[in-house]
């Protein structure tokens, strides 16, 4: 009777708490916004999963938790704590993305460039919340929007704070449906949202697309070192796809590798969440400062080509600057769709990638910049 | 600490206005580069394409600036052929005016001149080697 009354003790039934019914009630909404609404699927049901295991209460002392030395999720999750599932998830990327439209439109990449400025606003509003300043860079690359760089500074600068910062990051991606289209409607004109790009007036050669990946990698890492995980190898896999001889390895690179680093970053970092950890005022500071970040980087994308508009010649649509942030191709999607609305015959898909595009190798210099300064 | 006090404190004026200049700058030089790469790629491809013009048309017009090839190297001994029927008349000149092509031929190994079978045989087929029957030649005059 007493080993059963031991038992029972010891059973997650047991040891819950409000937090860990929370949390439950979190992950499951994950799930559901990913198999019912399709949003961002490959990333919210990994993490959603991966949060209603990771908030099963158990016996300290087993070896089971995330956060306990030799069990299988800190293992798992070493991947998370050295950076090295997001440079893998880099390396997929790279393999994936096709330059075609940026090199044949170079000025869009202007775009990325200004959406990246909701970074360094969140960092100040971080900091004059009180977080301290390798927590609020943590916290302002989630205006990157961009979830494996998130995970990879914080990784390097406030590993206790991976939970809220990747939840926040992958969320507020997983939102863009909800948060961009707002922004987009209030800062643009139907008029300006209806302006056609002009298909490109030249061929991308094969040696751009070549040259490409090599000139990203000597003027962005020499730059900033300290993104040369990133972009080291987002370039690198890139020229596996380019070059075109070792198209195995870049089949390999954006289908089995990448599918094989999300599955344990979004289910490591949901396992990261654990409602004792996760339920803090910090996280609620950080999902409330990730919401201003992703607002403000698209708010300025959209602002800066309006303000290009003024100088150029040839208009740009203003709604592009929305696609500078680094969620792809989400917002890219999203800035399609905000077009077709407004004119039904406008398509700014091929557009909006050389945006999104520029916008991942934006947030991940952002990323080397802040990870230098707090050095 | 909050507000602008915590944000001067941590330097963070500073770490944003620079790190927005360094992102921003980074960007304006990548999108630069590759906008100006294909004109780089044209002008090196024009370039090449020039020259290989240059080198076929020179090729035609003037076949010494041909680069030497294998067989070119071996026919060189019979192009300078004042030089080869002169050095050929001096060594056979102890022979006498008249003369049997095997000797000649001797003679030619001894001195060590290339392709000796090939020089005779040309000289014989260009009528500088004449005939007199039996197997004996005579230089022409």
């Amino acid at each position: 009777m007493e080993m059963l009354v031991q038992f029972l003790s010891n059973t997650g039934y047991y040891l819950a708490d409000y937090r860990h019914i929370l949390m439950l009630v979190v992950g499951s909404i994950f799930l559901y916004l990913g198999t019912a609404k399709r949003y961002e699927p490959l990333l919210l049901i990994p993490i959603g999963f991966g949060v209603i295991v990771g908030n099963v209460p158990f016996f300290k002392g087993f070896g089971l938790g995330v956060y306990e030395q030799g069990s299988v999720l800190n293992y798992l999750y070493f991947g998370v704590r050295t950076g090295l599932y997001p440079s893998i998830v880099f390396l997929g990327l790279g393999a994936m993305t096709d330059f075609t439209s940026l090199l044949a439109k170079p000025k869009l990449m202007l775009l990325g460039a200004a959406a990246q400025m909701g970074i360094y606003f969140t960092l100040l509003s971080a900091l004059a919340l009180g977080f301290l300043p390798k927590e609020a860079a943590s916290i302002a690359i989630i205006g990157g929007a961009d979830g494996p760089t998130s995970i990879f500074l914080t990784a390097k600068l406030a590993p206790h704070l991976i939970g809220p910062v990747a939840i926040a990051a992958y969320s507020y991606m997983a939102l863009i449906p909800v948060i961009q289209p707002p922004i987009m409607r209030l800062l643009t004109t139907k008029e300006e949202r209806r302006i056609r790009m002009p298909e490109p007036t030249r061929e991308v050669t094969r040696k751009e697309r070549l040259i490409f990946p090599i000139a990203g990698v000597v003027l962005c890492c020499f730059l900033a070192p300290a993104s040369i995980p990133l972009l080291g190898t987002f370039f690198f896999g890139n020229f596996l796809k380019e070059c075109g001889v070792t198209n195995r390895l870049a089949q390999t690179a954006r289908t089995a590798i990448i599918d094989t680093a999300t599955i344990f970053l979004g289910f490591e970092v949901g396992a990261s969440t654990q409602g004792d950890v996760f339920l803090t005022a910090k996280s609620i500071g950080i999902f409330f400062l990730g919401a201003v970040a992703f607002s403000i980087a698209t708010g300025s994308g959209v602002i800066f080509a309006k303000i290009m508009n003024v100088f150029s010649k040839e208009k740009i649509n203003p709604l592009l600057g929305a696609a500078g942030v680094s969620a792809v191709p989400g917002s890219a999607r999203e800035v399609h769709l905000m077009g077709l609305k407004a004119d039904p015959s406008n398509y700014l898909l091929m557009h909006a990638m050389a945006c999104n595009s520029s916008g991942v190798i934006g947030s991940a210099i952002c990323a080397g910049i802040l990870w230098s300064f707090m050095i | 600490m909050y507000g602008f006090e915590a944000i001067s404190m941590h330097n963070g004026w500073a770490m944003a206005i620079a790190g927005g200049l360094i992102v921003f700058s980074g960007l304006v030089v990548l999108s630069t580069v590759i906008s100006q790469l294909h004109k780089v790629l044209d002008f090196f491809e024009d370039q090449i394409n020039r020259y290989k013009v240059k080198s076929t048309l020179i090729s035609n017009e003037d076949p010494s600036a041909r680069p030497e090839s294998k067989p070119d190297r071996e026919n060189r001994f019979l192009d300078d052929l004042d030089r080869v029927v002169d050095r050929y008349k001096t060594a056979s000149e102890s022979m006498g005016e008249t003369f049997a092509l095997t000797e000649l031929y001797r003679l030619a190994k001894e001195m060590d001149a290339p392709h000796p079978h090939l020089t005779i045989s040309y000289l014989k087929q260009h009528d500088f080697l004449v005939p007199l029957g039996d197997g004996i030649f005579s230089w022409r005059q």
